[in-house]
This record gives C-alpha cells, structure tokens and sequence, in this order.
C-alpha cells in the first residue's frame, strides 16, 4: 500500500513521528481561538521552540474556525508553524468546516512562500474527530489542492502511531 | 410548546445511546434507593446533611437522562421514574460539576449497595460524553491532549525522557561503575519496564530504586525509549478511543522490541488500565504477561534473587490500598507481605483492603485544581484514618495516591510522610560486594574527602531562593553553598522578579506562598517573559495549590518541586538533576 502519491508537480506523503520534531520547512498546529499554545503539541512547541513563538502570536488577538496565522517557530527544525483554528468536538458543520481550515492552511503557506507543509491528522484525536473521516477530508483536501496551481512541492501528513497511520495509508492508496 | 434543546445536549443524548450496554444499563435500572450506600462516600462524610454527595443523587443525575430517553418507562410516564432531560449547555456545567467534581469513581459505594450498582462505571460513561462535546475541567483537556499527542499525560518530551534516564545512569555509575544502570530499549529483555510520567518529571528517584533493584536481582530488563508511559487517562476522562490509543501504543512497543513480560511500576490506575481495561480498549489481544512491580519484587525476595534486611527501615509503617488496586483489581495481599519483608513495625489501617477509603486524588482530582477545596474538605476520613493509625510513614502503591496523601498530610498537619515499597525494598537490598581483584594497569584513585566531592556539585552556578521564611531561606542557601552554589535570596515575589532580571540565575526554587506577589503569579510572569521564561525553576512549596501549576498549564510547567519539609539530600538531589537536564538545552 502507497505511502506517498505524486500529485502533479507536488509529493503527497505519509510519515510516522512527531510532528514538532519534524525536519520540514512548515507545520500545521490544530490551534485554539485565543492561539494560546496550550498542551499536547502546544507543549511540545513552546518547550523545543522557546518563548518567541507564543509571543508572536499574542500579537494576531483571536482567530475564528477555519482561519489560520503563520508563525515563526522558533528554535525548532522546522522554519514556520502555521496556527490553524479547526473545528472541535463534533461542532456543527465539522466537515465543512474542517475542509475549509485545511484549505486556508494551505493558502497561508502558500503566501508565505513555504514549499513544504506537513499536516496533523486533522481535528483526530483530542478533538474527537474519528480517523477515518479525518483521513477522507485531510487526504482530499490536499489532492484537490495540489491539482490546481501551486509552488508546493511538498506536503505530509505526519501520524504519531500504527493506530493513526493505517487508517490514512488505506485512504492514500485509494486516491493513487 | 416543546423545549429547545442546545445543540451539544442533543450530542450528548445521541452518543449516550452508543454507550448503553448491559452492565451500564444493570446498574442504572437496579437502584431501589435503599440508601445503603450513603455513608460509604468519602464526600458524604464530610459534608453531612449535604444531599447533593450521596452515591444515590448523584446517580440520579445520569439516570434520570437514561430514563427520559431510552427506557421505556419514564418515556411513557417520566414524571413517575423522574426522568429528565438535558437542555441547555448550563445543564451541562452543572452536570460536570457531579461527574467530575463530586465523585472520584473509587467504587466504595459500589461493594455496599446489595443490587450491586456500580456507580463509577456509569458516571465514566457520563464524563466520556461531555468530553465528546468540549465540557470538562481545563486539567482533564490539558492532561488529555497531552496524553494524546506527546504520548504521555505530563507533556514529557521524548528528550526529558531519555536524558533523565541517562542522568540516573550516571548517578548509579558514580555510586558503582559496573552498574548497568537502565538499559532503553534493549531487544528481547525478559523485563520491559513501563512507569508513571511523574516519575520522570518530579519523582525520578522511584525509577533509579527500581533499576538498582532489578540490576540486584540480575534481571534481563529494558525501558522503553518510546511509548513509555503505563497511565491512562482514558479511565478518568470516560475516553475510551484515548484508553484505547494509549494501551495499544504500550502493547505494540513491548512486541516491537521482543519484551517477555511486561512490568509496571506501583500505580493503581495505570495497573487497572493497562492490564485489565487496556485490552478491552485496545481491542488487542496482548501476547505476553504483565504484572505489577509489587508481584515482581516479592518474587525477587521470596526467590533469594535479592536480600533484603529490614532494619534499615526503621519507623512506624501503615499502608494505604489504592482504590484500583485494592477495588477494582484484588491487589491487596502481596502489598502487605512485602511491606512486612522490608519492615518491621507495620499497622494495619482501618478499614483497609478492598473497604479502604479513597486518597481523594482518584479519578484524575488531583488535575482538577477547581474542585482542590472540595478534595481537601472530603479528605477528612482519610487523614483520620491515617492519624488513626499512629504511623510516621504510610506506604502505597499508587502514584495518584502519594500525590493525593501528600496534599492531605500537609493540609490537616500530619506529621507522616509518603513512600512506595519501591523506594523501601531499594533502601533495604542488602548487595553483597564482590571481592575487590586490584588492577595494575589503573592509577592510584586520588584521594577526595567526601566534602570535597559534595562541593564540586554546585560550583559555578548562581542559584536564586526565594522564600517568605527567613529560617527556610537560611537553610537552602547553606545547603547549596556547602555544595559550592553561588546563592541570591529574596523574600517576597516582587523581590524574586526584581532578583531574577538583575542576577540572572542558573536555576530559580520559588515558594508558593509569599507576600506581595504569590509564588504562581511569579512563575506566570517569568513564563512569560523573553529574558527571563528559560531560567529553569524548582518549586519548594507545603501547598496543594502546587497542582495548579503542574496540570493546568497555562505556561510551561515547572521543571522541578520538592515538597516542603525539605531535607538536604532532596535539595540537591533535584537542583542537580534540573541544571544537569538544562546544560544541553538552548537558552
Ligand atoms: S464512587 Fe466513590 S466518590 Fe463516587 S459516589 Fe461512590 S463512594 Fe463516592
Ligand atoms: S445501595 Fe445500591 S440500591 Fe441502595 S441507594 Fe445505593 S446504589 Fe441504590
């Protein structure tokens, strides 16, 4: 089964970690409304990436669902982070909603020039949202994307365990 | 007209119907409000002629929903079995202060009601459904969201993880350098050794004891480099996809590195969610054995693959019975007989065993620091009990319980404190030394005198104490000056902040308590200030509110706490260990 499609001129691919560790150019923060960085890998980024990176985003006040704010991060092996306000806890509208969010990412990294962007699955997890649908909407948003114009060259999706990643390595070979 | 219903009640029905199975629905049915169960809650106690605590109200909450929606008789006639229904997101709030603030799910209720109604499985089922919708204490989605995505319930990262265990290792090679120390993530070793994160962030001397007992007993062991943590806070917070995650990820580590048995360490919910709930969740069939570190240490002993001699721990001892281990999965003998092998005043608590009373810290209190008066407050028959008792140590198996006794003993002023068997068999070994073969080859050892060593420990760092109590301000700084430590005090918090920014110390201890600005208000701003948010800070406080800062987490949490009486080797033991872990980090 595929670990990776290529999408036009842009590699689609599956890794296993941690995504605050990744050695990447950018990476998607599932973020909250007030972007405070919080816990889980808000922990993980205000730990390896020092102060700066919650400071600079006092500086954007609040986001709504589906926005996103692009950060420097830090001390971290990746250059960028990019704050996204997905929708939680079986909201209203979620897949909309959750679409949109990975579309704006996408978008924000796209105005700042970035090449290479690796996702969380989605909203799974903590949020709640169920792995299979966070597979369906993460996957076809960003195939959908990368089919139009872009300069990415680049994107993941990064899994931290066997229970997050096969779920997305069978809807990936569904899309080659 | 019929009544609006909030968009998240709604979810909260809808999911609910997914949760029913038979034993939640044997037990919501079975109550005939005999009342029998009353006096068996910690909480009811304390607080007499407050109905809202009794087992029976409290459970009437969850069922009064059940009955309006999914049982026929109160969909029928609901104002003959009280049923009632959620509306309003206020309903919510109010339902999450039970389930969450009024009950730790320790299940004494549960063995005295004679249609054996077991609360706690219902009111996990009732908190797993409003964490589905968002509505929780801010500490059970802090430690949640960490246990889903960094892997462990205290945010430690992989590196923290690694560099404590390589720092016990060096600690036990300077003590004896043919120790093995703690082999991580060794193939196929016949012990794969799973702990409690506190352990790494603020207890890291349970996890050496134990290597320095495995190592005794020339056990074949590993700690994993991943995956790493037996506590599952899926059990507190009714998730099951989170108990699920984190057990398989446990599971499949073991089978990753060939492990033959699977040990961990002395924690009554980390025991009962990983061997016997772990499974369910999983939804795995787990290959190998596991046992708790009790199990393995009687074995040791009984075996003669270690020696103990129990006069090295002199004192009186009681031991308490974790609520999971004692409860809900019968560990109650090989505890005491351990406990008896490695001392010699034991006395029993009353009741104990499985009618033992909660620690108050169960079911994931001790992270919901809104409730910390509450916990306090019904904590009063335990300490009691342990007053009762006349003991100067109580022992127990149970990480959430040293956490949830400690707070106690401090808060009703007992003069006792809190030990695992871990910490007392390690201190017990007796190691037979080899016969010393000179070398020829090796230099002449230099000779040191101990006080020399002692005072290279600290030399070159400058440490700032910051305390409201002279005489304990006094006695830090002398410790740390007798270990070569330069030391800057202050005694208030605008002091601390003030020192801080002009002295720019390696290392900050900062009390809890203190006039002006509180100790938290202090750590928040240093947080959150450029210059001054990497000084690393060990907190040396009396207080329970010390949780607060340690699972709430609205900035990085402190690297270090020593709980207050303090003695010297703890003071330096921690220092030591922060400004060891700090070397190698960017400033
Ligand atoms: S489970 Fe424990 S805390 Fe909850 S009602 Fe029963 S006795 Fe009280
Ligand atoms: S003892 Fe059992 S039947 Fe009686 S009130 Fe308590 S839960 Fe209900």
């Amino acid at each position: 089964m595929a670990d990776s499609i290529k999408v036009k001129n842009c590699n689609l691919r599956l890794l296993k970690g941690d995504i605050t560790d990744l050695d990447i150019e950018s990476f998607v923060y599932y973020a909250k409304e007030d972007l405070a960085l919080g816990s889980g890998y808000g922990t993980a980024i205000s730990v390896r990436g020092g102060p700066t990176i919650q400071k600079e985003l006092d500086g954007f006040g609040k986001i709504k669902t589906t926005e996103a704010v692009v950060s420097m991060a830090g001390e971290m092996k990746a250059k960028y982070i990019i704050h996204a306000n997905g929708p939680k806890f079986q909201e209203e509208n979620l897949p909309e909603k959750l679409k949109q969010t990975i579309l704006t990412s996408l978008q924000k990294a796209e105005e700042k020039g970035i090449k290479a962007i690796a996702f969380p699955p989605m909203g799974a997890g903590f949020y709640g949202v169920p792995l299979e649908q966070s597979a369906e909407i993460t996957l076809n948003t960003i195939k959908e994307y990368l089919s139009g114009e872009t300069k990415l060259e680049d994107a993941v999706v990064c899994l931290l365990d066997n229970r997050e990643y096969l779920p997305f390595k069978n809807k990936l070979s569904s899309l080659k | 007209m019929a009544k609006e219903r909030s968009y998240k009640a709604q979810k909260v029905i809808d999911r609910m119907g997914k949760k029913l199975n038979r034993q939640i629905v044997g037990s919501l049915v079975a109550c005939v409000h005999c009342g029998n169960c009353t006096d068996s809650c910690h909480y009811v106690l304390a607080n007499p002629g407050d109905p809202t605590y009794a087992p029976a109200y409290k459970a009437d909450k969850i069922r009064s929903i059940f009955k309006r929606h999914f049982d026929w008789t109160g969909r029928l006639f609901p104002w003959w079995v009280h049923a009632k229904s959620l509306y309003t997101d206020e309903d919510l709030e109010e339902l999450k202060d039970t389930v969450f603030g009024k009950c730790t799910n320790c299940r004494r209720c549960t063995i005295n009601c004679p249609m054996g109604v077991d609360l706690a499985t219902f009111n996990r089922m009732a908190r797993g459904l409003l964490v589905s919708v968002g509505v929780m204490p801010e500490g059970v989605s802090v430690v949640s969201k960490d246990q889903w995505e960094i892997g462990n319930q205290m945010g430690v990262l992989k590196e923290d993880y690694i560099d404590t265990l390589e720092w016990l290792t060096e600690e036990m090679q300077m003590e004896d350098p043919k120790s093995p120390g703690i082999p991580i993530d060794s193939m196929e070793a016949d012990v794969v050794y799973s702990i409690n994160p506190r352990e790494v962030k603020y207890d890291p001397r349970t996890i050496s004891d134990a290597a320095i007992i495995f190592n005794a007993a020339g056990e074949k062991w590993t700690m994993p480099a991943e995956d790493w943590d037996m506590t599952n806070f899926g059990l507190f917070s009714g998730d099951d996809d989170l108990g699920g995650g984190v057990a398989r990820r446990l599971f499949e580590k073991v089978v990753a590195i060939k492990g033959k048995k699977l040990v961990i360490s002395e924690c009554g919910h980390g025991y009962r969610s990983t061997r016997c709930e772990g499974p369910n969740w999983a939804k795995q069939d787990v290959s190998f054995p596991m046992e708790s570190s009790v199990i393995t240490m009687l074995e040791y002993i009984k075996s003669g693959k270690i020696k103990v001699d129990k006069s090295k721990n002199p004192g009186k001892f009681t031991f308490h019975d974790s609520c999971n281990n004692a409860r809900s999965c019968g560990l109650t003998e090989e505890p005491r007989e351990l406990l008896r092998l490695v001392c010699d005043d034991f006395q029993e608590m009353y009741p104990n065993r499985a009618e033992n009373f909660c620690c108050t810290g169960g079911g994931g209190a001790m992270s919901m620091s809104e409730y910390t008066p509450r916990r306090l407050k019904s904590g009063k028959v335990k300490a009691d009990q342990l007053k009762a008792t006349g003991a100067e140590i109580v022992v127990t198996s149970c990480h959430n319980c040293v956490d949830g006794l400690t707070d106690l003993i401090k808060h009703y002023k007992l003069d006792m404190k809190v030990t695992q068997l871990v910490n007392l068999v390690a201190n017990a070994l007796v190691i037979e030394k080899p016969v010393e073969v000179p070398v020829e080859e090796v230099a002449a050892p230099v000779e040191v005198t101990p006080t020399e060593v002692e005072a290279l420990v600290l030399k070159g760092y400058k440490i700032l104490v910051a305390d409201d109590e002279p005489d304990f301000v006094t006695f830090v700084s002398t410790v740390l000056e007798d270990n070569g430590a330069e030391v800057v005090k202050a005694y208030d918090g605008n002091q601390a902040l003030e020192m801080a920014r002009k002295e720019k110390p390696d290392l900050m201890t900062l009390d809890i308590t203190m006039p002006g600005k509180s100790g938290i208000e202090v750590f928040e701003i240093l947080r959150s200030d450029d210059e001054l948010a990497s000084i690393p800070v060990c907190i040396m406080t009396g207080k329970p509110e010390l949780r607060q800062l340690i699972y709430e987490r609205a900035v990085k949490p402190p690297e270090g706490y020593v709980d207050k009486p303090i003695d010297e080797d703890s003071i330096v033991l921690n220092i030591r260990k922060i400004l060891e872990l700090d070397k190698g980090k960017v400033k």
